[in-house]
């Protein structure tokens, strides 16, 4: 709960060193050319780990209060209904293509 | 230390610790709205590529990769930098604090320059948003599309960078003044806030413009 909990100096350059190998890890990915669906769930998935390690280890918020994190969470469930619903308008269109 | 911190606390709060938990707060609310913001062009992105999906393989040629994934090493560097100099802070080493400060600036600045040739290569060929896309290069009616969504996302996270920036020279000057100490580095905490989103946001940038087959 303390906000001021203070940072650990090992913490922080393993997480640099664990967003370093993710980064080497998602462009080699990219370059073996997996098939089609499952690159974009392959490059969305080392994102979203990456994300997570600078949320909870940069930004601290595994130590901060529990509203921050409950903001944070929050703020990706209305991401995800927000582009879930607007997908469910426009992957359903009876005009697939639009004119824009 | 301890006038200080009782320099800096506003009357309206009990005391330090409850000031410093607000700060924060009302930044992670503003980081929700961030998130939101930045969530309407990846919104734009994903549906254009749903139904466009083979202009996306086409276009992102023209992206250099090299170029993205040094500045996906720059922005990582800096945002460690930045975690630094809070944890220099917290250690009362204002020199460390201001190292690592300038070390982040240097990062940003270095990750704005690699994105001036990245820009000013496309538009040499002519690869410029929307109508005045002149390009011929890629075969695909919506190619302007795909540069409209480019420009509009890294150009949004680009003012972010030029924001940060801006920001993390107010800190340099405020720590060289003597303003921060282990009771008192709200602002280099909430700034810090700010750049670790702005990594985050390149985080998914990366992949999703320049890894495309």
């Amino acid at each position: 709960m303390s906000g001021h909990h203070h940072l650990s100096l090992k913490v922080l350059l393993g997480t640099a060193l664990a967003l370093g190998v993710l980064t080497v890890l998602t462009v080699s990915v990219a370059m073996i050319h997996i098939p089609s669906p499952f690159n974009i769930v392959v490059a969305i998935a080392i994102a979203a780990v990456k994300a997570y390690l600078v949320v909870m280890y940069f930004m601290n918020l595994r130590n901060d209060s529990k509203f921050n994190l409950l903001s944070f969470g929050f703020s990706i469930l209305f991401l995800l209904i927000f582009v879930g619903i607007t997908m469910l308008d426009t992957m359903f269109r009876v005009e697939v293509i639009p004119g824009f | 230390m301890a006038h200080s911190s009782n320099s800096n606390l506003a009357h309206h709060f009990v005391d330090s610790e409850q000031q410093f938990d607000a700060s924060k707060m009302g930044m992670w609310i503003f980081l929700v709205t961030e998130i939101l913001f930045f969530g309407g062009l990846f919104a734009a992105y994903i549906i254009y590529r749903a139904w466009y999906p083979e202009l996306y393989i086409m276009a992102s040629s023209q992206l250099n990769t090299t170029m993205g994934a040094i500045n996906t090493g720059v922005l990582i560097l800096s945002s460690l930098t930045m975690a630094l100099s809070i944890w220099s802070a917290q250690n009362n080493d204002r020199k460390k604090t201001t190292i690592f400060l300038a070390v982040t600036i240097i990062c940003a600045i270095i990750f704005m320059i690699i994105k001036y040739f990245e820009y000013t290569h496309k538009f040499h060929l002519g690869i410029f948003p929307g109508a005045y896309y002149t390009f011929t290069g890629i075969d695909h009616v919506k190619a302007p599309q795909f540069f409209s969504i480019y420009y509009m996302m890294t150009g949004l996270h680009g003012i972010h960078v030029i924001i940060g920036v801006g920001l993390m020279i107010w800190l340099v000057i405020k720590n060289q003044k003597q303003a921060f100490s282990s009771s008192y580095y709200t602002p280099i905490e909430i700034v810090g806030l700010y750049w670790h989103v702005v990594d985050i946001i390149w985080i998914f940038l990366f992949p999703l413009l320049y890894l495309i087959d």
